[in-house]
């Protein structure tokens, strides 16, 4: 066998080291990159329930009594000052529909506290055109825009407790309202047992969510932003029913042939006041006179029955005012 | 001429086996020549390669943050359109409608140009249809005069920002580490190593046969280490100028494209909010806060054209805030929704379109940076690997000589 020549063998080598460089060209120059990833987001944090550090006092009952109106109301300092201002300015929501809303048809905000709002201003301006100044607040900030003068009520279904009498005043209960449950109309649930096993929304950092655990354990909580966040849930099927108060249900179903209130009894108790600083006593008792009047005239009952009637479905009743504070 | 040629001079040991050992100088000569020749002409090709990549990424990173920012435009329209009633002008309309279809085939785009992307833009695609399913609801129950629009909306918008933008964000990211990785991809230093160890090596080469023959120098070896010593300056300044070239260009062109790209996105976003301090009535200061975090970022990115544009914006919106704060909402809603010259609406047209225009120059500009020199980058990668075969052959023909002076 002939032997290579050195040349041939120097060739031969040559071309080993050709081979793996060409290989190496290659693959380096088809190297792709890793995929794009998307960092996890970091696990948030949710609120089930509970929201305040609680109640430092005990509703007993007595947290629902008001001033007792007394003398002139109109020559008290705070309405005095309204007056000379020019403008009541009253905290209200914009975006619970029946009770307070903004109608996109004209843009006015409307429902059955704005009416409540606008019949205390008549009655310090006599009539109240151009001199009450709707201001949108949200629930976090009724208080302390009270307490510091910003506005002068809220409007805002907001629920009297001794916990919020020890921060503001409240005018007498204007509206009993309560916690129930909102679901869909052929969804088989007809009372609080069936919500075992059902996904039900509150809204984070209240006190509905708990209010259903403690009366159906077995229900399925679910948290969103607020009232109107859970609806959206609820229409997208992501949870089977809603739980706030019965007033605002009766806004969120109006809204959506296929839901209901269910017919039963108050979960809790949601008494609903007017809102006032607590130094403007005088204003709390020009509020309770016009709260009464509204009873003898008929304006409360107009304005329920405007708002209200036609989704809750029952006649009702403005409460009965107690005073003794 | 003709040389007489000398007798070989075994240095040390006269028993040793000289040509044997001049094939394996001489292997070693042909192999340190020819590596040199493809492993240079390799790392050119490969940093062409990065530079065109460099340009591609650059194009792939401003068509994603095109995406964020046709997405966040389409969230302003919507949301301002909002504010005017059931009934959405139809301009506004076709403006969400085209920004929509912008983010879609720019969607598209993307997944053909980097395959890497594929799966990230197909999640993205299912939260842009989330988005338009959501804002289609709002639109419809606005149109209704029901409030539950509101809450649709709002969802389209924290779904928006939650989940469609977070990807985005990650496309952004992910490309512009590509772009800036290719844009190092030039190795002069690399180069110059392996020429120094190939000359090194060829001097050595020389200084073995030397010790063996009376010559000194190897004309061939000798020559060839020339060559290549030559060659590597030539190839290394000339990466160390393209390196020098990338490095203007990423601080110049390509920061430009991003920066003012980012400015155009947080500006749409922060017309949103500025919406949504309306729509959400009484939350106009919680939104303002997300108004300034996009501002801050305007300011911080954009060009000094644009940010004349937008400080013109700004005082608009300010006059929007200041109606709303002081309980005049219908009248804040009336100019932020006007599309008057000079009102909110077109002051931000205005800022949107200036940034379009900048980082679509600048865009190209680097691009075209980065992909230029194709042709000069791979001529010097051919003729280097000539060289470095014409650099072999000399080295094989000055050892031929002293093996046929030995034999």
């Amino acid at each position: 066998m002939k032997r290579p020549s050195p040349s041939g063998r120097l060739a031969r080598r040559r071309r080993a080291w050709v081979a793996p460089v060409l290989a190496l060209l290659l693959v380096l120059a088809a190297c792709g990159y890793d995929e794009t990833t998307v960092p996890s987001p970091q696990a948030a944090t949710v609120d089930a329930g509970g929201g305040n550090d609680g109640p430092t006092c005990t509703n007993d009952g007595t947290q629902v009594r008001s001033y007792a109106p007394e003398g002139d109301v109109l020559s008290g300092d705070a309405v005095a000052r309204i007056r000379k201002r020019g403008r009541l300015v009253a905290g209200v929501a914009a975006d619970t529909f029946l009770l307070g809303s903004r109608d996109p048809s004209d843009g006015q905000i409307k429902g059955f506290d704005i009416d409540m709002a606008t019949a205390i201003a008549d009655r310090i301006f006599a009539p109240a055109t151009g001199k009450l100044e709707l201001r949108v607040i949200t629930a976090a900030e009724r208080i302390p825009l009270l307490q510091d003068g910003t506005i002068d009520i809220v409007a805002r279904n907001m629920t009297v407790n001794c916990d919020r009498w020890e921060q503001i005043a409240f005018s007498a209960i204007y509206y009993d309202a309560g916690q129930k449950v909102l679901v869909g109309r052929d969804s088989g649930i007809r009372d609080i047992a069936d919500l075992a096993d059902k996904r039900i929304c509150a809204p984070a950092g209240t006190t509905s969510i708990q209010n259903i655990q403690t009366i159906q354990p077995q229900a399925i909580p679910v948290t969103a932003g607020d009232n109107s966040a859970c609806m959206v849930l609820f229409q997208n099927g992501e949870a089977d029913g809603v739980s706030t108060d019965d007033t605002v249900l009766a806004g969120l179903a109006a809204q959506d042939p296929y839901a209901v209130v269910l017919d039963t009894p108050f979960l809790t108790d949601e008494p609903y006041g007017i809102g006032v600083n607590a130094d403007d006593v005088d204003l709390v008792q020009l509020i309770n006179v016009v709260l009464e009047e509204m009873r003898a005239d008929g304006r409360w009952q107009d304005s329920y029955d405007r708002w209200l009637r036609p989704s809750l479905q029952v006649p009702g009743k403005q409460p009965k005012p107690q005073y003794g504070r | 001429m003709s040389q007489q040629a000398p007798h070989p001079q075994p240095a040390a040991d006269f028993g040793e086996d000289v040509p044997r050992l001049l094939n394996r100088l001489q292997v070693a000569a042909v192999a340190l020549c020819v590596l040199f020749g493809v492993l240079a002409a390799l790392f050119q090709v490969l940093s062409w390669q990065a530079n065109g990549r460099a340009a591609d990424n650059t194009e792939q990173v401003v068509r994603v943050q095109e995406i964020q920012t046709s997405l966040l435009r389409a969230d302003a329209i919507a949301t301002t359109a909002f504010l005017v009633g059931g009934l959405e002008p139809p301009e506004a309309r076709a403006a969400y409608d085209a920004a929509v279809d912008d983010v879609l085939r720019l969607i598209t785009d993307a997944a053909d140009a980097q395959p890497a992307d594929r799966q990230v833009l197909a999640d993205l695609n299912v939260e842009v249809r989330t988005y338009t399913t959501a804002v289609a609801q709002a639109r419809d129950y606005n149109r209704q005069n029901l409030v539950i629009g509101i809450a649709y909306l709002n969802s389209a918008g924290d779904a928006l920002r939650s989940d469609a933008l977070p990807i985005v964000q990650a496309l952004v990211d992910a490309n512009s580490e590509r772009a800036v990785d290719e844009m190092d991809g030039q190795s002069p230093i690399l180069l110059l190593i392996v020429g120094v160890l190939a000359v090194g090596g060829l001097v050595l080469v020389n200084r073995e046969i030397s010790r063996r023959f009376h010559r000194r120098v190897n004309v061939g070896v000798v020559g060839a280490a020339a060559g290549i010593g030559l060659l590597t300056l030539v190839i290394a300044v000339h990466a160390g100028t393209r390196s020098s070239a990338n490095a203007d260009t990423r601080d110049g062109a390509y920061d430009t494209a991003v920066s003012e790209a980012s400015a155009r996105t947080a500006a749409n976003d922060a017309k949103a909010q500025e919406s949504q301090g309306l729509i959400n009535r009484g939350s106009g200061a919680e939104y303002e806060e997300l108004f300034a975090v996009a501002a801050e970022t305007v300011e911080q990115n954009a060009s000094p054209a644009t940010l004349r544009l937008w400080r013109d914006y700004v005082v608009e919106h300010q006059e929007v805030r200041d109606l709303d704060d002081r309980g005049n909402w219908d009248d804040a809603v009336a100019l932020a929704t006007s599309s008057d010259a000079g009102d909110p609406t077109a002051a931000l047209d205005a800022v949107d379109a200036a940034a379009e225009q900048v980082v679509s120059d600048a865009a190209d500009q680097a691009a075209d940076s980065f992909g230029s020199g194709g042709v000069v980058a791979l001529a010097l990668a051919v003729l280097t690997l000539l060289g470095g075969l014409v650099a072999a052959a000399a080295a094989t023909w000055g050892i031929n000589q002293r093996r046929r002076e030995y034999s």
